[in-house]
């Protein structure tokens, strides 16, 4: 070692220097990050709304808090050049997933986060009821979308979301499961529902949006590329089979069974029974004193069939829906009222049809609800 | 080893133990240096301290200044080039609306609350300066009326007119003629029917054209509906006058959807004035038994002889000089002049493009929302006026009336002529006359007989062409 040179060398250095040199660099440093803030990155920012007046499936510029606002520019959207394809991916299609939320399940959150669609083309829209228990789920909500949209990686980061709250008095149901799901509640739960699932989505659709998902807050396993799943088939309104998981005594292990009863096939029962019915009544599915004889989905499913297989169906449920965005444009929206005797996502089916869109379900492609 | 390091430091430079008299290695270093070394170590903990802090700030905590660390770092070392212009602003990407805030009140004017202005267009550019005249005027606050219009399947130039116009008035020095959002929806749905008026209005192509315009509505609607509207109007470009306080006035009623009675203007020879939209009507015992009689997808249309319904129509129970407060139960409505509150299309009320209780479009939209429980209002005494389009049948009558004016006028014209010609010779004499009078009275005057029969010589061959003037020079020089 060159130790009699040592502390002459070591006075030429100064490491006392160094050490203010790097303190001064990190100050730098800072300042630099500090000032600049790009919460986003560029070709997000790109695609941002100039004002907050604009279609809430877009994020906008926050005003600086500085000077007055412009005056909200022409904007101009060509929806000749808006593509609903079977593969959304490629083509960068903006998804929409809404949901009405009731109650919040962190199930239904993880769910949304392991999506496998770019993140900046999926905006979510949320609809919640001015309850005690729709605060709940608010809150609950915030801080979950806080904590991914403020802090998370960008990549985690949705392109918008947009909460809304009910303007519509809850009908004097409670979220029970028994409760909810008595037959003579039914026609205005369901009512209710419906225009909750229009406001919903006649508030936030927007000129951009390719795909709806609908996705209710209750369930809580999806395959994380269920988009890509079901876009890929190209059909105008595409249902999976609506699942739930459940402790089997008999067997003594985990079991599952159908849930969602929603999604049919017509059968001529259920037309003489409509016929004959007051056109303000429902037909409802799912109830042992209105046996209506119609091939229900839930009962389709082949453990060793196709993942992929298809069936054309009349009535679909709402647990979880693809839905092409034109059919929505054209007016197919959820009835809130008996609409050839079916009201609701029933009604919607309908709707669609006589708007000459078909719906279609995979029986073999599973998503699971929530077991109370 | 704390004496042997005092010991060591005592000596000021480095040196061997001197306890134990053999060599060792050093075990410690100079005050100096000692004293840089541990500023060293205290920079680098800072350093190492620093860039955690930063890095748990960004990813877990702090305020909405902080950020990702790795874009800003990213933006560091590429100088803010990666991302020019994107770093003066940020993105605010969740939005929160309470819809009970956005009901609609009767006083919408006075609590902020905006209107949504839904305008299609189809090869409209002639319509174009006269609707913007009427928005220019409109008296509800400007920067609360959010302006959406359709363009479908134009081969005119309303695009470029629309944009101009929404452009120039954005960039007005008068701040309160700023309007809030405007949306330009382009869609094109393939035209099946001509847009002349014949076409547009002969009963058989009408179900296939009020479907195709009700899918043009909801396409609209449903592009440019927003949480934060709490009205939506409706109107149509050819409107050719209305009150500029139209939208307080419908709003005043507080009613889910409200119309008024549209009459248009038309030339004297047909009685001056008419009933515009048939649309508007509540529902009759007739019209819902042929409706049970007709097939799933038939569509009722009014005002067609083939479906006679004996509806009371708005249109009809006009008095010029009633009420304009005046209101009537609607189960039907036209499209010209729609004032709704948002929330009946957030419900799920919308036009329909299939045949929904025999009816589509506007008229299917007032079946819906009466099906909804909500209420629907039409004004028989509040009048606004459509612009007047001629028929064919109005043009043969006009080309016929072209005609016999032009014949009178050519007549009248003949006749003018000839009275003109009669009048100028008959003019020109009695310049002549004036003149000569003059004239003579001078020559009179001055020498009177000797160049008299000279100056009626001059006068003479001045008026010789003229026959009559001739005469009555003769008969001057003969006085």
């Amino acid at each position: 070692m060159a130790r009699p040179m040592g502390s002459v060398r070591l006075k030429k250095t100064s490491p006392a220097t160094l050490a203010v040199g790097a303190a001064l660099c990190i100050f730098i440093l800072y300042f630099l990050i500090g000032s600049s803030t790009p919460d986003f990155s560029a070709s997000r920012k790109a695609t941002a709304a100039s004002h907050p007046l604009s279609p809430p499936t877009s994020p906008f510029r926050k005003s600086t808090g500085n000077g007055k606002l412009k005056p909200p520019p022409v904007a101009h959207y060509d929806l000749n050049n808006v593509t609903t394809t079977p593969k959304p991916l490629e083509n960068r299609e903006n998804v929409l997933v809404l949901t009405p939320m009731a109650r919040f399940y962190q199930g239904y959150w993880d769910n949304i986060l392991e999506l496998q669609y770019p993140h900046e083309l999926i905006t979510l829209g949320f609809i919640l009821p001015k309850t005690k228990e729709g605060n709940d789920a608010t809150r609950e909500l915030q801080n979950r979308i806080t904590k991914t949209q403020k802090y998370g990686p960008e990549k985690d980061r949705f392109k918008s979301i947009i909460i809304l709250r009910e303007d519509i008095d809850p009908p004097l149901v409670s979220q029970d499961e028994k409760e909810r799901h008595k037959m003579q509640n039914q026609k205005a739960r369901r009512a209710a529902m419906a225009k909750a699932r229009n406001s919903l989505l006649f508030s936030t659709l927007g000129p951009a949006t390719s795909w709806i998902l609908w996705l209710d807050a209750d369930v809580v396993e999806t395959p994380p590329t269920i988009i890509q799943d079901l876009a890929q088939h190209d059909q105008a309104i595409m249902a999976p089979n609506c699942f739930q998981r459940f402790w089997n005594e008999e067997k003594k292990e985990m079991d599952e069974r159908p849930y969602d009863f929603n999604n049919w096939q017509d059968s001529p029962t259920a037309l003489d029974m409509a016929k004959k019915m007051d056109p303000d009544d429902i037909l409802l599915e799912g109830y042992a004193e209105m046996a209506t004889f119609r091939t229900l989905m839930a009962y389709m499913t082949n453990d060793g069939g196709r993942l992929h297989e298809e069936m054309p169906l009349d009535g679909v449920g709402g647990a979880a829906l693809l839905v092409k965005a034109d059919v929505h444009r054209d007016g197919a929206m959820f009835p809130p009222f008996a609409f050839y005797n079916l009201i609701e996502t029933e009604g919607f089916a309908k709707m669609s049809k006589r708007l000459g869109w078909q719906p279609f379900g995979l029986p073999n492609y599973k998503v699971y609800h929530y077991n109370e | 080893m704390s004496a042997v390091i005092r010991m060591g430091t005592r000596g000021g430079r480095p040196s061997t133990s001197l306890l134990t008299g053999v060599y060792q290695p050093r075990g410690t270093t100079p005050t100096n240096r000692r004293r840089t070394q541990s500023l060293v170590r205290i920079g680098v903990v800072a350093a190492v301290l620093f860039f955690l802090a930063l890095y748990v700030f960004a990813r877990g905590g702090g305020d909405g200044s902080s950020s990702s660390s790795s874009s800003s770092v990213l933006s560091i070392f590429s100088l803010g080039l990666l991302s020019s212009g994107g770093a003066d602003f940020e993105l605010e990407t969740v939005r929160y609306h309470d819809l009970s805030n956005v009901q609609g009140t009767a006083r919408g004017w006075e609590r902020e609350e905006r209107i949504l202005v839904c305008v299609p267009l189809r090869d409209a550019e002639a319509h174009l300066s006269m609707f913007f005249s009427h928005l220019k005027n409109l008296t509800y606050p400007h920067n609360l009326l959010d302006l959406a219009f359709l363009v479908s399947d134009s081969k005119d130039n309303t695009m470029g007119v629309l944009v101009k116009n929404l452009e120039d008035i954005q960039a007005a020095e008068e701040e309160e003629m700023h309007f809030g959002e405007i949306s330009i929806i382009e869609k094109d749905f393939g035209q099946v029917v001509n847009q002349d008026v014949e076409s547009r209005h002969g009963f058989a192509a009408q179900a296939g054209r009020r479907k195709l315009m009700a899918r043009a509505r909801n396409w609209l609607l449903t592009a440019a509906l927003r949480p934060y509207h709490s009205w939506v109007y409706w109107r149509d470009v050819d409107v050719e006058t209305a009150p500029f306080t139209i939208l307080e006035d419908l709003m005043r009623h507080n009613k889910d959807v409200i119309v008024p009675n549209v009459w248009r203007p038309l030339p004297e020879w047909l009685g001056g004035e008419q009933p515009y939209d048939l649309n508007s009507w509540q529902e009759s015992d007739t019209a819902l038994t042929l409706a049970d009689t007709l097939d799933e997808d038939a569509v009722i249309v009014e005002g067609y002889a083939e479906y006679a319904t004996y509806r009371p129509h708005l249109a009809y129970l006009r008095d010029p000089y009633g009420d304009p407060d005046v209101e009537m139960e609607l189960d039907g409505v036209g499209g010209v002049s729609i004032l709704a509150k948002a929330k009946v299309f957030r419900y799920g009320v919308h036009f329909p493009a299939f045949s929904f209780e025999k009816h589509a479009e506007t008229e299917g939209f007032g079946k819906m929302a009466r099906k909804m429980d909500l209420s629907v209002i039409g004004l028989p005494h509040y009048t606004i006026w459509h612009a007047y389009e001629p028929s064919v049948d109005d043009i043969k009558h006009m080309e016929q009336m072209k005609r016999e004016q032009l014949a009178q006028e050519e007549a009248e014209k003949e006749k003018a002529e000839k009275a003109k010609k009669l009048k100028e010779s008959f003019g020109d004499a009695t310049g002549q006359w004036e003149r000569d009078k003059v004239e003579m009275q001078n020559i009179v005057t001055q020498e009177k007989k000797k160049e008299a029969a000279a100056a009626a010589a001059a006068a003479n061959d001045k008026a010789g062409s003229d026959a009559p003037g001739g005469k009555v020079v003769e008969k001057v020089v003969a006085r």
